[in-house]
């Protein structure tokens, strides 16, 4: 200890560390476990991307497979299938930050003004609930309701009205997944806008009635802006996310539709590579992916720092 | 729509779009190109090694075989279990020698140790570690074994999976060169193995040499064929049997759809009728040059006839929608009346869940038929087994007589003592007889019936559904009316091994996945010829098929 004081090119932050070390020992070991677990599942299969510098072959292992270079990211640039695969998942993704990203916001906005507790819980409980549900379920929930030989249309044919063919249509497809994502998760999204709500000053409010602001105006200067933090925050989240727009959704559907435009990067992935035994195939899309993915969420996270806001983390 | 996306449904669906479906080791491909391979059986190395074929007549079928071409027959059928359960084993197999297994099991795991297990080692004569593993999961439970070169002593290794388990880069690296304790005459030692099929042993072998021991082999092996409601076709007056064309089969799209009612005459089809059309199963040889499937106008023929079944409202929206999961349901319930699928499913299970949902339910099959009505009717058979059992290269030459000498105790034939021992274990223990028909009780049903032992050695499959006579006479009446038409596709029975680049060019995604859309309606035949096009110029097909022309064709042949 003594050596380590007399150490004097040490810089004092030094000092500053074993100190908020000390400090915040008990929150430390709490968030352990939490990231244990990331380096775990999240950080050493990073490994694993060496293969898309390969011809793996899962009997020699990653250490005897030979080396193909950049071979599998020149055979990607160069497949049709793969650009469809990203029109797809860009388009998918815009349309839903369109029409899915306000809901979970409008429906906060809406439970908020519910002034009865109990009916602010049942309508919460019944939002909530199919966030719970799998995929497979939900989508089989469609297909009895919607499909060819569902409710809808089996009373449609009955009465002679004509079908509805909405499961089964590519030209509708991606209004058909964001009602899905809609009907899944608008309302286990509304939670953390609900929080940021709770937070916000009741004082304002009282005070902006009192100088005679209506409802649209207390919305417009004292909700909006309360929320405007978070707003930003999952925004920034999505725009890194676009090129996640799901896996199990559109595997489950890419038959229904046909691969053209069910095709997203994550099915592309699944079917050119692990299907077909082309492992390191579809390690270099799902590496060009994560990268593509890392700039959009920089790119975003600058431009919320740009406008002031926090973004993922406080500047 | 109830899809069950476990991995099973996963890998069935990336097999059948290979068009490997219950074709196995037909066209088997090898992962990567790292790893050493054994290479392709060739006709007259095998021809030397192969055992010989000693059929045991000790007991008799109620409906025999009838034999079709070279290696086709169809299964013997019982119609009651036999009474006499026969010894074909002397003594007790084993010498106390101790054996870990592992097999593939789709069911709940028995408990360890349990009382059959108990029961079969001391009836074997040596110590079996029995470790079923989940067969849903089994793809990738035995790679890390390979990768960590730990299998057990004896392990299943079905052929489906060839590719996922490399199993051509396993033999002669983890897994045991039978050959010299099988091959020809050597295999009488062990009679019930020598009754096994000359072409289930084939299907075991690789590079020329013997490897695999096989498992409930047949000698009428089909991807599939064209189911019907039995039961509603003769409400109806509709003689199955009348249907001999493509043109035939589509008529009874539009007298059986009734929209309204919910009912649609079809289901999925095309993988059992597309060669009706006289299209290869994947390879044929025109004048000496190799032709692949996507290659011939027959292909495009009979993915039309599928389309023009979709366009015309013949085929139920649920299967339109992808979802195949929920087929059989369809068909249990009469919303579907015509559907493809493997022969395996047609069993008594099936006939009890068919009966759970309609009394009269009695599931037919169409005749094969050829698709213009005129040439002689015609499907492509498959290797004679795709469970294979494989020992492990460590086991002593003394070890693997002992392992022999037991599979041939577990392949003793149906009926016999030793089949009702491995099938029914213990009289009294797990499974009591009523009516004559061995009927397995509690303990029966959780430890002998989650099957174990039979996969790793078992005698030539039979048709036998006791307590549903009709069943078996209706099977046995469909293979002999079908066992001509049974016919060896191009590179039969030879265990390819291809490099990774083939193998993927193989499995043809891109082509597949168009061909869905076209046979569910939503694309052209022009846009599946150029899909098949971009395949052969851009997507490996030419080097496929030059390869195989190079490294199979021209050095072993057709194996026909």
């Amino acid at each position: 200890m003594t050596t380590l004081r007399s150490d004097r090119t040490r810089p004092p932050a030094r000092l500053n560390w074993r100190i908020r070390l000390r400090r915040d020992r008990s929150l430390i070991l709490m968030t352990l476990p939490a990231v244990v677990l990331l380096l775990a599942f999240n950080y050493a299969p990073l490994f694993g991307l060496v293969t898309a510098f390969q011809e793996y072959d899962p009997l020699a292992g990653v250490w005897n497979s030979p080396w193909a270079g950049l071979y599998q990211f020149e055979r990607l640039m160069s497949d049709p299938l793969f650009w469809g695969a990203v029109r797809n998942t860009l388009y998918l993704s815009f349309v839903q930050l369109v029409l899915f990203f306000p809901v979970p916001i409008a429906l906060a906005l809406l439970l908020n003004s519910v002034l009865s507790q109990r009916v602010r819980n049942f309508i919460q409980s019944v939002v909530y609930l199919p966030h719970f549900f799998s995929w497979v379920l939900a989508i089989t929930i469609f297909q009895q309701m919607l499909g060819g030989a569902g409710a809808v249309n089996h009373f449609l044919r009955n009465n002679d009205i004509g079908t509805w063919d909405v499961m089964t249509n590519p030209d509708t497809f991606a209004l058909l997944v964001t009602s899905q994502v809609i009907w899944k998760e608008a309302g286990w999204g509304i939670i953390v806008f609900l929080a940021a709500l709770a937070a916000i000053n009741t004082d304002l409010y009282e005070a902006a009635a009192a100088d005679g602001a209506g409802r649209w105006r207390r919305l417009w200067h004292i909700t909006l802006p309360g929320l405007r933090a978070v707003i930003v925050l999952m925004l920034v989240l999505r725009l890194g996310n676009a090129l996640t727009v799901g896996f199990e959704q559109f595997l489950i559907q890419r038959n229904a539709v046909g691969h053209d435009t069910a095709e997203v990067l994550d099915t592309f992935s699944f079917y050119y590579g692990i299907a077909t035994n082309d492992y390191s195939y579809g390690a270099a899309a799902g590496l060009f992916k994560g990268v593509i993915s890392l700039l959009l969420i920089w790119g975003a996270n600058k431009l919320a720092h740009a406008f002031g806001e926090d973004g993922l983390y406080r500047r | 729509m109830g899809n069950e996306l476990n991995r099973r449904s996963f890998l069935n669906a990336a097999v059948s779009a290979a068009g490997l479906v219950a074709m196995g080791p037909l066209l088997s491909a090898c992962g990567g190109s790292g790893a050493q391979r054994a290479g392709v059986n060739s006709d007259a190395g095998l021809k030397a090694v192969l055992p010989a074929y000693v059929p045991n007549t000790s007991i008799k079928p109620d409906i025999p075989s009838v034999a079709g071409g070279a290696d086709v027959m169809t299964d013997p059928g019982f119609l009651s279990y036999p009474s006499t359960r026969a010894a074909t084993v002397s003594g007790i197999p084993g010498k106390g020698g101790r054996y870990s297994a592992v097999t593939p099991l789709w069911g709940t795991i028995p408990p360890a140790d349990n009382s059959f297990y108990q029961a079969m080692n001391k009836a074997l004569g040596a110590q079996f570690e029995m470790k079923p593993a989940d067969g849903n999961n089994y793809n990738t439970i035995i790679p890390t074994m390979t990768a960590a070169k730990k299998l057990p002593d004896w392990v299943t290794l079905p052929a489906w999976w060839s590719p996922n388990f490399n199993t051509g880069g396993l033999v002669g690296n983890q897994l045991a060169d039978l050959t010299p304790y099988l091959s020809g005459d050597n295999v009488k030692k062990y009679p019930n193995l020598a009754a096994l099929p000359t072409a289930a042993w084939r299907a075991g072998a690789w590079g020329d040499k013997l490897y695999g021991i096989p498992s409930f082999s047949t000698g009428f092996k089909v991807s599939g064929c064209t189911f019907y409601r039995r039961d509603v076709f003769e409400a109806k007056g509709i003689t199955a049997d009348q249907v001999r064309s493509a043109e035939d089969l589509m008529n009874l799209g539009k007298e059986l759809t009734d929209a309204k009612a919910g009912v649609w005459a079809f289901d999925d089809v095309y993988r059992y009728t597309y060669t009706a059309f006289g299209a290869p199963l994947k390879w044929k040889v025109d004048n000496g040059k190799l032709v692949h499937l996507f290659e011939t106008q027959e292909f495009l023929d009979a993915a039309d006839w599928s389309r023009k079944l979709a366009v015309a409202g013949y085929v139920h929206p649920d299967a339109l929608a992808g979802d195949n999961a929920a087929g059989t349901t369809r068909f249990y319930g009469g919303k579907t009346l015509i559907s493809g699928g493997g022969t395996g499913g047609w069993n008594l299970a099936d006939h009890q869940s068919g009966q759970a949902a309609n009394p009269n339910y009695r599931r037919g099959a169409f005749n094969f038929f050829s698709a213009d009505g005129k040439s002689a009717p015609r499907v492509y058979t498959g290797s004679a087994t795709d469970i294979i059992s494989y020992l492990n290269i460590n086991l002593k030459p003394e070890q693997i007589e002992e392992c022999l000498s037991i599979a041939n105790y577990l392949a003793a034939p149906f009926g016999s003592a030793e089949y009702t021992m491995v099938n029914f274990g213990v009289e009294g223990t797990h499974f009591t007889m009523e009516g004559g028909v061995p009927t397995p009780t509690d303990a029966g049903k959780k430890e002998v019936q989650a099957q174990t032992f039979p996969f790793l050695g078992a005698p030539a499959q039979v048709i036998s559904n006791q307590s549903a006579q009709n069943v078996t006479k209706d099977i046995t009446a469909w293979q002999a009316a079908n066992v001509k038409a049974l016919t060896k596709p191009v590179f039969w029975g030879m265990n390819i091994s291809m490099p990774q680049a083939q193998a993927t060019a193989e499995a043809a995604q891109p082509v597949e996945d168009t061909l869905k859309d076209v046979i569910h309606g939503k694309k052209s035949i022009q846009d599946l010829k150029d899909a098949a096009a971009t395949w052969k110029s851009s997507g490996g097909g030419d080097r496929l098929i030059q390869w195989m022309n190079d490294n199979v064709l021209q050095k072993y042949g057709t194996g026909q």
